[in-house]
C-alpha cells in the first residue's frame, strides 16, 4: 500500500477531478484546469446523461497518467465505480473522496475508511475467539 | 540464578518497547484518522458556501452566463499545481508529501512552492506594504500579489469582463477548499502508511 512503491517526486503535478458542474467549475476557477495538446481535459464532468463506462475510462485514465498527484471524485460518482475504487491501492495519485452538492459525505462509504473499518472488526472478532 | 532473572527482565524489557511503538503507531493512526475526518468536515463547509456563492453569481448574471459549456477548452496549463516530495517517516518507509503552488502556471514559474494562505489581497497589501514590496517576481518586476491578482482574473475571464462579486468569492472559497484538499492528501497519506504499519503488528502478533 501506501510507501512500497517508488515515490516519484515532481515539481508541477495536477489535480484531476470527477464531479458535477458546479464542483468542477468551482475548482476551475481556483485554477486547477489543464488542457493538453490533444485537447485532453484533466476534469470530467458528470450528470445524468454521464455512462458508468466514462466514468470508468476516465477514472482509468487518471490513475495510470504520470503528471496528476491527486484525483479528486465526488463520492456519489465514487459508489458508482466503488469496485475499481475500492482496489485501487497506489501512494500517487491519491484519490480523495468528495461531497457534492446533492449528496453530503458519508465517512461510512469512503474506501480507506472502510477498509480500515474492516480490519478492526475483522481483528475484534479474531481476539475475541481466541 | 541471577542470569536468569537478568534474561527475563531482558525479554520483558523488549516486549515492553515493541508494545510501547506498537502503541505508538496506533496512536500515529488514530490522530491521522481523527485529522482526517475533521478535515474533511471543515472541506463540506467550505465547498458549502462556494456552492452557495456560485449560484449567487449564477442568479446575478443568469444561468447562461455560468455554466460548463463556457469553460476554456484551449491549450493551456494548470495555474495552480502541485509539487510532489518525498518524505521519509522512519528509516524505513517514505511517503509522497504534497505541497500546493497556487497560480503559479509558466507565466511565473520562478516561484517557489509553498503559498502562503489566501486572505484579502488588497487588505494584506495595504498593511503590509513593506512585505509585499519585498515580494517581486523576479522575471516581470511585478509584485507576486498583482500576478495573483492577475491570474484570478484570467481564470475568471471565462464567465466575461464584469464579473458578479459573488463570483470572485466562489473563486476564494474554491482556493480554500484546495488548501484543505491538500492537508487532507497528507493526511490521506500518513493514515495509509500508519495503516499499514498496523497492520503488520498485528499480523505479527497473530502469527
Amino acid at each position: 500500500m501506501a510507501g512500497r512503491a517508488q515515490i516519484p517526486t515532481k515539481s508541477s503535478a495536477l489535480i484531476a477531478m470527477i464531479a458535477d458542474e458546479d464542483t468542477v467549475t468551482g475548482f476551475l476557477l481556483a485554477g486547477v484546469g489543464n488542457v493538453d495538446l490533444r485537447r485532453k481535459t484533466n476534469y470530467l464532468i458528470v450528470d445524468s446523461k454521464t455512462t458508468v463506462k466514462a466514468i470508468e475510462d476516465a477514472f482509468k485514465e487518471f490513475t495510470t497518467k504520470e503528471d496528476i498527484a491527486i484525483v479528486l471524485i465526488s463520492q456519489y460518482v465514487a459508489n458508482m465505480i466503488r469496485f475499481l475504487v475500492d482496489s485501487y491501492n497506489k501512494p500517487i495519485p491519491a484519490i480523495l473522496e468528495i461531497p457534492s452538492k446533492d449528496h453530503p459525505y458519508d465517512p461510512a462509504h469512503d474506501s480507506v475508511l472502510s477498509r480500515v473499518k474492516n480490519l478492526f472488526s475483522a481483528e475484534s472478532v479474531a481476539s475475541g475467539r481466541r | 540464578m541471577m542470569e536468569d532473572q537478568e534474561e527475563k527482565g531482558n525479554a520483558e524489557n523488549g516486549i515492553g518497547r515493541q508494545k510501547q511503538v506498537k502503541d505508538e503507531y496506533l496512536l500515529q493512526f488514530l490522530d491521522s484518522l481523527d485529522g482526517y475526518l475533521t478535515l474533511l468536515d471543515s472541506l463540506s463547509s467550505t465547498l458549502s458556501q462556494g456552492w452557495l456563492e456560485l449560484a449567487s453569481a449564477r442568479h446575478a448574471m443568469g444561468a447562461s452566463r455560468i455554466n460548463g459549456a463556457l469553460l476554456d477548452l484551449k491549450v493551456h496549463a494548470a495555474a495552480t499545481s502541485l509539487k510532489v516530495s518525498e518524505q521519509d517517516v522512519d528509516s524505513m518507509e517514505s511517503q509522497p508529501c504534497f505541497t500546493l503552488c497556487k497560480w503559479a502556471s509558466s507565466d511565473n514559474g520562478e516561484r517557489s512552492s509553498g503559498e502562503e494562505k489566501s486572505l484579502s489581497p488588497q487588505l494584506r497589501h495595504r498593511n503590509n506594504s513593506q512585505l509585499s514590496e519585498e515580494k517581486v517576481s523576479t522575471r516581470t518586476g511585478t509584485p507576486l500579489i498583482l500576478v495573483d491578482q492577475q491570474q484570478r482574473q484570467k481564470s475568471l475571464s471565462v464567465f466575461g469582463v464584469l464579473v458578479s462579486p459573488k463570483l470572485r468569492s466562489a473563486q476564494l472559497s474554491f482556493e480554500r477548499a484546495l488548501e484543505t484538499l491538500v492537508e487532507i492528501a497528507n493526511l490521506h497519506t500518513t493514515m495509509l502508511s500508519m495503516f499499514e504499519q498496523v497492520h503488520k503488528e498485528l499480523e505479527n502478533t497473530n502469527g
